[in-house]
């Protein structure tokens, strides 16, 4: 393989992991052009959009390259956007070699990250300390965290059977909420929207919403596009779950259970 | 006032945790949280209402975030991303979807703006956050790292 297509080849990879892993898409496109520059290609173009990459190398010369690379939307991964970002600044100022950078971006897509214990633990947290700030009391809070458990348990599960986000938000705020209608109804005596509004937490589109911001500052509006109208559907994917489950405990209880 | 100071870090610090955010900045994202709660809150009890409030929050949060990233040679998305999450309008579209389905279109559609208009002035925040020249910061990085 000419050195043009190997230099291609990492550039776009490092490119590859950094969108996945929720960078901006100014950034990947910063990224790869720098690497590209570094390793002494001058002629090259790269675009990125939200869920794929496209570059070429000296469209008129013999060695040639081009590459394509579709990046569906990925888990957020902060700790490989900082490792990348380490990594592609050590590449500028020429510390790394090609071969060198191929490994530590190997090194990089198989980094340690929490657990899934720490995850769902995480995540109870989350909904417990939202249900304290937005009114609910220390016990509210208690049941929140069961519900923020149970919810990421839930999402641990429906990512293994590769279901569609939509699914995922709509059910997931489904769960949260018949959990908390069923305790109150139950006689538990919680602040149930209170409770509800911790567990749903999770799932609402705060990081959807950051990128798609940054993008469109950026002028990437495209992406940027993509991003917010992701952030609007999951945004109504809760709606969804939560009046679905309160809309079938009214007609169950015919009133009895208004909140 | 402390519980809701440790309890938003607390908050933030889970979802630096979800977010795989790397395990030395699980304080400074948490402090981010902190701050940008504050904020809010401060803002609330001036009077100002929650889309005023959570420009001004987004703001303070987008400048600790860009501070922070520089200082600490991080993508400043690191600090920004964790939080946000105080602001989000989680109970917005929570209330939205209730009142629509108890029928209270009136109720409904005030919150659904009310969603909205969080949401927007988030974006405000943040953009107003981002129109700052980077080499400011850069600046302020350089400095940091001398000492």
């Amino acid at each position: 393989m000419p050195e043009s297509k190997v230099t291609l080849n990492l550039a776009i990879s490092v490119g590859e992991v950094l969108l996945k892993s929720g960078g901006e898409i100014y950034r990947v496109q910063e990224t790869v052009s720098r690497i590209l520059e570094a390793y002494g290609i001058e002629d090259y173009h790269v675009f990125v959009i939200t869920n794929g990459i496209f570059a070429t190398v000296y469209e008129q010369r013999e060695d040639a390259g081009s590459m394509v690379r579709y990046v569906p939307i990925g888990e957020v991964n902060l700790q490989r956007v900082a490792e990348i970002n380490q990594l592609s600044r050590e590449i500028c100022e020429k510390k790394c070699s090609i071969s060198e950078a191929f490994e530590r971006l190997e090194q990089c897509r198989n980094s340690y990250s929490e657990g899934k214990l720490a995850m769902i633990f995480a995540c109870g947290v989350g909904s417990a300390g939202f249900c304290y700030l937005l009114g609910g009391r220390p016990y509210d809070s208690m049941v929140s965290f069961f519900l923020g458990v149970f919810l990421e348990i839930f999402l641990i599960l429906a990512a293994n059977y590769h279901a569609s986000r939509f699914l995922m938000n709509i059910l997931g705020s489904a769960l949260v909420t018949a959990g908390s209608l069923l305790l109150f109804a139950a006689g538990a005596g919680i602040l149930s929207d209170k409770v509800v509004i911790g567990g749903i937490i999770p799932l609402v589109p705060g990081v959807a919403l950051t990128t798609a911001i940054r993008d469109l500052f950026n002028g990437d509006y495209l992406s940027g596009s993509i991003r917010m109208i992701d952030a609007l559907l999951t945004g109504m994917c809760i709606a969804i779950g939560v009046g679905g489950v309160i809309k079938i405990f009214q007609l169950m209880g015919g009133g009895a259970f208004l909140l | 006032m402390t519980d809701q100071i440790l309890i938003s870090m607390a908050a933030t610090i889970a979802f630096a945790v979800l977010f795989h955010v790397p395990r030395s900045e699980y304080l400074l994202c948490g402090i981010n949280g902190a701050v940008g709660w504050m904020v809010y809150l401060f803002c609330i009890s001036k009077g100002t209402g929650t889309v005023l409030a959570s420009i001004w929050a987004a703001l303070v949060l987008t400048l600790i975030a860009r501070i922070l990233s520089a200082v600490r040679k991080m993508p400043s998305t690191v600090f920004l991303i964790t939080g946000i999450f105080t602001l989000v309008p989680g109970s917005g579209i929570y209330y939205t979807s209730y009142y629509l389905i108890m029928n209270e279109l009136e109720q409904c559609a005030a919150k659904g703006m009310e969603t909205f208009k969080i949401a927007g002035a988030i974006v405000l925040g943040i953009i107003f956050g981002l129109m700052l020249p980077q080499s400011w910061f850069n600046r302020l990085g350089r400095v940091c790292s001398k000492k």
